[in-house]
């Protein structure tokens, strides 16, 4: 079956747990367009809702880094502080995309235990429909170098698209991530803002597909080494023009919500 | 140029597997709010990386090798364990 609907969406987490050093009225400006998400989530009744996000070294660390994930197990959980969450798993949608995508040429790693991190979780609590439907957790390598290639990355999304085409269930997809942030580092109080109004430019023209060309030292020195999800994403969509629903650059994050007709 | 999120180097791993415990971890994150010193003395950091991370210095952090995002987790992480009642929740 066709996608049913296809979001990117930021996770900051200050979103979700707002210190005094974020201007609550943009987190509320934010918080807005996640409501019109998920009002248009609800009206596309997906079955399932399939999430793209990098990892935050917190199901995977050193001790094994994989490019590309996929959670199979029944339920995937997490906590982010007073935060504990839990999300049912459709089973059967992520096996098939794991024997498939493995059928196709990407040799994806598979977790039946991984913790879920808020790069997952602040997207759905703010975006997830009433009554909740089974998500599956779809990973991709950002923040451990070296990551999967944005062509890579483009690659994988399309082939996700060959299969959840057809698939019986309907499916929304999700990206989280993006757009520009330099968390840990010293550029944290100066994103490249300029890059991601080009993008979001470029995006709303349906040219998406030029994402794919973008190099991983593109993406790291603007900030940008979340698009992989993005791009992922964008692989399953061609060239579909985005709808920006919101642009929000805070001191240190470029906050973008967009959705595509699908 | 070195990315801003480099390879991480073998020799930091203690540093990142201490970090990565202080982002993720509960337990390791209240003992070591109750005894910073004796928490990274067990977990076998060393001198230097002791004092970075007591001062909280970012950038020493980093130039010994700490994944410039696990640095910037742990310190949120800590800041929501010390001082709770600073946040607003959604």
């Amino acid at each position: 079956m066709p996608l049913v609907a296809a979001f990117a969406l930021p996770h900051t987490p200050q979103l979700l747990v707002r210190p005094p050093t974020e201007d609550r009225a943009l987190v509320l400006r934010v918080h807005t367009a996640y409501a019109e998400v998920k009002r248009r989530l609800a009206a596309a009744r997906p079955e399932v809702v399939a999430i793209v996000a990098g990892d935050h070294i917190e199901g995977f660390f050193l001790d094994a880094v994989p490019a590309l994930a996929v959670f199979v197990g029944a339920r995937a959980a997490g906590e982010f502080g007073r935060y504990h969450y839990a999300f049912d798993v459709h089973e059967a949608l992520a096996r098939a995309i794991v024997e498939q995508g493995i059928e196709a040429g990407f040799d994806l790693t598979y977790s039946q235990d991984v913790p879920l991190d808020y790069a997952f979780y602040v997207p759905l609590h703010f975006t997830m429909p009433e009554p909740r439907v089974p998500i599956v957790p779809l990973y991709v390598n950002v923040y451990l170098p070296p990551q999967p290639t944005p062509r890579r990355c483009y690659a994988w999304g399309q082939a996700l698209r060959r299969i959840l085409d057809v698939r019986p269930e309907r499916v929304a997809v999700i990206a989280s991530g993006g757009l520009s942030h330099f968390p840990g580092t010293d550029r944290y109080g100066s994103p490249d803002y300029d890059f991601d109004r080009a993008l979001l430019a470029s995006l709303a023209e349906g040219r998406g597909a030029e994402t794919a060309r973008l190099t991983g030292e593109e993406l790291d020195k603007a900030g940008n080494v979340e698009l992989r999800t993005w791009i992922t994403l964008l692989g399953a969509l061609g060239d579909e023009r985005a709808e920006v629903l919101c642009y929000e650059p805070s001191w240190h994050h470029g906050n973008a919500v967009v959705a595509w007709p699908v | 140029m070195e990315p801003h999120y480099f390879f991480p180097p073998a020799a930091a791993y203690p540093l990142n597997r201490f970090l990565f415990a202080l982002k993720s971890d509960t337990a390791v994150r209240e003992c070591y709010v109750a005894d910073p010193e004796g928490t990274m003395r067990e977990h076998g950091l060393d001198d230097q990386a002791r004092a970075a991370l007591a001062a909280a210095d970012r950038d020493r952090l980093v130039a010994l090798g700490a994944h410039p995002y696990l640095v910037f987790m742990a310190q949120v992480r800590l800041s929501m364990t010390r001082e709770p009642g600073t946040f607003e929740y959604f």
